[in-house]
């Protein structure tokens, strides 16, 4: 660098010459900075692309190969061709099942809750804001072990059901029955550990935040007049809602549902803790095939391979759908 | 196995004494390293929470009192999850622990791995003779790894809700048991070999694809009973508090701390009997501390080290109740009999058919 400036020949072409080499410069950087991206996030992903056409050697661990079997164990199990067994994509379907529920929940709550936030004081929503930022710290963990809490016989919604006489109520007007098809109760009382309801409760509660935060730049940009303005030509607050602020942040909102989606797909502790073994996710099959007794991390790379797939194809989907809307 | 939820109780009572027991450690470990660069010492593994804290607390120390050897202890998560670690550890030239604990079905897998494991010296290990020969597991290589503790998982039940049963088979009952029990999730759980002493053939069962099958389905049979099916022992332990469940199969040296400490919980052996399991020491191929290594584990073997292993940790020694020199009641707290020992050439031969044939059944798929 400091060649130009001492270099009089080069000080006086300088005025040229300076262009090109702030291109080469820049080319140089974005060089360095592709590298570095493609060492952080593209050589794990060749890692797991790799080990997923690993061997799997019985008794044992595993060594590096090209072996197909994996991916069909994925769709067919491990005893084909002898039985066929769809015990992974079952996974996969709870994985996606529970992803887009907790998602679409946690954007349809988070969204009267932020268009509100904006229309309270600066202050107030600078409060709200870093409350709702602040909250972020705390680890899936913390917030499962508190809706454990919530949750269980003894310390939580079961047990204030009891006490208040809620369930013999609900054992008196012949609706307890119903929550036991739905899987809501044991014999005794309501239950909702293991519950689909409990799993996805907790996992839509693990992403309000973001969507509060990913829907708020959209919502406080909202111009007010708008909504003024279809107020004074007459109509109702639903109707303003519909017809003016949702398709106005139509785009935030299936972009937050996309991100949360995506998000969710790898929720871990609140699946173990709040589903049971039958309606668990890839995302445990894929920790118990890796770190597991069996130590079958091939298989358990594919399986990661095939959710990240499945990710990206309904991400593409799902943008290919908003932007046509957008369109329409 | 690990003792480490109920063991809250326990840590909280003797917090005071273990963090004075740390601090002195830690200053020993700081100061002492560099003062006396010719000390001989060892780092060893073992499960992390009650069970590592009393083994640091009861037992390293007596050891380093006879032998002078210092002992820094390691955390394992487990034994499966620790033998990856050991795996990654070996290939970048790193020993992580000179003796780690390895539960039978690891063991075996490690050594089929190769390179993983050194061999013990048995010559240096004279008390190799109070324990029975299976717990030296032997391979071409030579001997790699010796018995250190053993446990088992056991029947339990909630006295005040149900009686006692005499047989596993009771807990097919419908009658008795819709919705109220807790089993492990984990193919490897061994509920499968009680299945097999129960129901059929034992062991053997296991050998054909057909047995494997009848066993499976039926544990499929007992789903509609299972209100709990436990992957962390804090699930189980906190469910029997709940009465969310009022009997299963749980760890018998916790069930007994827990029954100890007023629950209403009881272990008990049934006529087929219980699972037992064991922990074995051996020595990372990396590690240049042979002579440390089996001195240690000569120490491990003494028959009084075994009595204060039970006594202390809980665990069934490896030795006779004799030899150990428990009392009836120290031995039923921490053993008994029958015993059902699993099968663990099955669980490692066809470890894949078995893992998903199980999960198949968990799933209903």
């Amino acid at each position: 660098m400091s060649v130009e400036a001492t270099d009089p020949a080069l000080a006086a072409t300088g005025t040229q010459e300076a262009p090109a080499r702030r291109v080469n410069r820049s080319l140089a950087g974005r060089i360095v900075f592709c590298a570095v991206v493609a060492m952080l996030c593209l050589l794990p992903f060749v890692m797991v692309l790799v080990i997923s056409f690993g061997e799997k050697i019985e008794g044992a661990g595993w060594v590096f190969g090209f072996d197909l079997t994996n991916y069909r164990r994925f769709f067919v199990g491990a005893d084909w061709p002898n039985s066929t067994s769809f015990l992974y994509l079952q996974k996969l379907g709870w994985s996606l099942n529970y992803a887009v529920i907790a998602s679409v929940l946690a954007v349809v709550t988070a969204f009267p809750f932020t268009y509100f936030l904006t229309r309270l004081s600066r202050r107030a929503q600078t409060f709200w804001l870093v409350f709702l930022l602040s909250s972020l710290s705390l680890s899936e963990v913390f917030i499962v072990m508190g809706w454990d809490i919530l949750l269980s016989a003894r310390s939580g919604l079961p047990m204030v059901m009891q006490e208040t006489g809620l369930t013999d109520w609900l054992k008196d007007v012949g609706f307890f029955p119903t929550l036991r098809d739905w899987g809501l109760a044991s014999p005794r009382n309501v239950k909702f550990k293991t519950s689909v309801l409990a799993t996805v409760l907790t996992m839509s509660y693990l992403v309000w935040p973001y969507a509060v935060i990913l829907l708020y730049p959209a919502l406080s940009r909202l111009d007010p007049a708008l909504i003024e303005a279809a107020r004074t030509m007459g109509a109702r607050p639903w109707t303003v809602i519909r017809t003016v602020v949702i398709p106005s942040v139509k785009l935030a909102l299936v972009g937050s549902v996309l991100l949360l989606f995506v998000f969710l797909l790898g929720t871990y502790v609140a699946v173990t803790v709040f589903a049971a073994p039958a309606q668990q996710t890839l995302a445990v099959s894929i920790y118990e095939s890796v770190r597991g007794s069996t130590l079958n991390a091939p298989f358990g790379a594919a399986q990661s391979v095939i959710l990240l797939v499945t990710a990206v194809v309904l991400l593409a989907i799902g943008q290919k759908l908003s932007t046509a809307g957008g369109r329409a | 196995m690990s003792t480490s939820s109920t063991s809250s109780n326990i840590s909280r009572r003797t917090l005071l004494k273990t963090s004075a027991g740390a601090a002195t450690l830690a200053a020993a470990g700081t100061l002492g390293a560099p003062l006396i660069a010719q000390e001989r010492s060892l780092k060893i593994g073992s499960y992390g929470g009650y069970f590592e804290n009393s083994l640091k607390e009861h037992v390293y120390p007596k050891f380093t009192e006879a032998t002078g050897i210092a002992v820094e202890s390691v955390t394992q998560p487990n034994s499966s999850d620790w033998l990856v670690t050991m795996q990654q550890a070996a290939s970048a030239g790193n020993v992580p622990a000179d003796l780690s604990l390895f539960a039978r079905d690891t063991m075996i897998k490690a050594s089929r791995v190769g390179d993983l494991l050194k061999p013990l010296d048995t010559k240096a290990i004279p008390n190799l003779k109070y324990l029975d020969d299976y717990y030296a597991f032997t391979d071409t290589s030579g001997t790699l790894g010796v018995g250190a503790m053993s446990w088992f998982s056991a029947m339990v039940i909630n006295p005040d809700e149900v009686q006692t049963p005499t047989s596993w088979a009771d807990f097919w009952d419908t009658e008795t048991f819709e919705s109220s029990l807790g089993i492990s999730k984990l193919y490897n759980s061994h509920f499968m070999d009680i299945i097999a002493a129960t129901f059929f053939d034992g062991a053997a069962t296991f050998e054909t694809k057909d047995g494997v099958e009848a066993i499976i389905a039926k544990a499929a049979e007992l789903k509609p009973n299972v209100a709990l099916w436990w992957s962390a022992e804090s699930q189980m332990e906190q469910s029997m508090k709940n009465l969310d469940v009022v009997g299963g199969m749980y760890y018998l040296d916790v069930a007994n701390l827990m029954a100890a400490d007023g629950f209403p919980i009881k272990a008990v052996f049934p006529k087929e009997g219980n699972p037992q399991d064991y922990g074995s020491w051996c020595l990372s191929d990396l590690s240049e501390k042979t002579g440390e290594a089996a001195e240690f584990i000569n120490f491990s073997c003494e028959p009084s080290t075994q009595k204060l292993m039970s006594l202390m940790i809980g665990t069934a020694p490896l030795v006779s109740q004799e030899a150990a020199g428990l009392t009836d009641e120290e031995f039923a707290a921490v053993s008994g009999s029958p015993v059902i020992r699993p099968a663990y050439s099955a669980y490692l031969d066809q470890e894949t058919f078995l893992k998903e044939s199980w999960d198949k059944m968990l799933a209903g798929a």
